[in-house]
């Protein structure tokens, strides 16, 4: 599809910024994101290009701001409730949960 | 449900997965074929770049038969079919300010392309 990710061409997204010694995640939660990828696509729920074409249909303006594993995570959570594994009910909640968690903690 | 057996993680990640599939069909082109990349602008996944479309181009390798993603994507089958190497001039990309130097190769599969007149 003519999305947002087919960016050959495009122009005005500044210059790339390479990070000297880049690692490998640069947060723990990262790390969740690519374990959950293979759970699910060994759970059967996704191939390899039902992930990306999930990606690739994220609305342009979300694609833009938002990072690498945060598309992954958008194509996860949108393939899991797709196969029926949890529903968006069950995810709001659930993120509604640790939000206020998160919020009687200390940071 | 099946699952992922913690044996199998460490050889998934380091190998990953060849897309690569035999298919008997015939490849329509051969290298030094002249080949235009179709015009076309399907709603569902696709490995054909949007800059690339309608342009005229030359095959310089047949990498064999592959797995078609456009149709894994959507649970249409793999359909295997042949993927060649083809050499777009930056100029015909870009037009006449780019380097008569340069070039991309971009690997496009059999179902993108036509024969150029």
């Amino acid at each position: 599809m003519n999305g947002v990710h087919d960016m050959g061409g495009l122009q005005g997204f500044g210059p790339i910024d390479r990070e000297a010694q880049e690692p490998v995640f640069h947060t723990d939660w990262e790390k969740r994101v690519f374990a959950l990828f293979f759970g699910g696509f060994a759970g059967g729920f996704y191939n390899i290009d039902m992930f990306r074409a999930e990606i690739e249909r994220m609305p342009g303006h979300e694609y833009l701001r938002s990072s690498y594993y945060e598309h992954w995570l958008h194509a996860i959570e949108a393939l899991l409730i797709q196969g029926g594994a949890v529903t968006h009910a069950e995810l709001q909640a659930r993120i509604a949960e640790l939000q206020a968690a998160g919020r009687k903690e200390p940071h | 449900m099946p699952a992922l057996p913690l044996e199998m993680v460490a050889p998934l990640l380091a190998t990953g997965a060849s897309t690569r599939m035999p298919n008997t069909e015939p490849a329509r082109f051969k290298p030094g074929d002249a080949v235009i990349a179709r015009n076309i602008h399907p709603v569902n996944h696709t490995r054909l770049p949007r800059y690339v479309r309608g342009k005229r181009g030359t095959v310089r390798a047949d990498n064999g038969t592959f797995s078609f993603n456009d149709t894994v994507a959507h649970g249409l089958g793999h359909q295997p079919q042949h993927v060649y190497s083809v050499r777009f001039s930056a100029q015909e990309l870009w037009g006449p300010d780019a380097s008569p130097l340069d070039s991309v190769y971009i690997d496009l599969f059999d179902r993108y392309l036509d024969p150029a007149p």
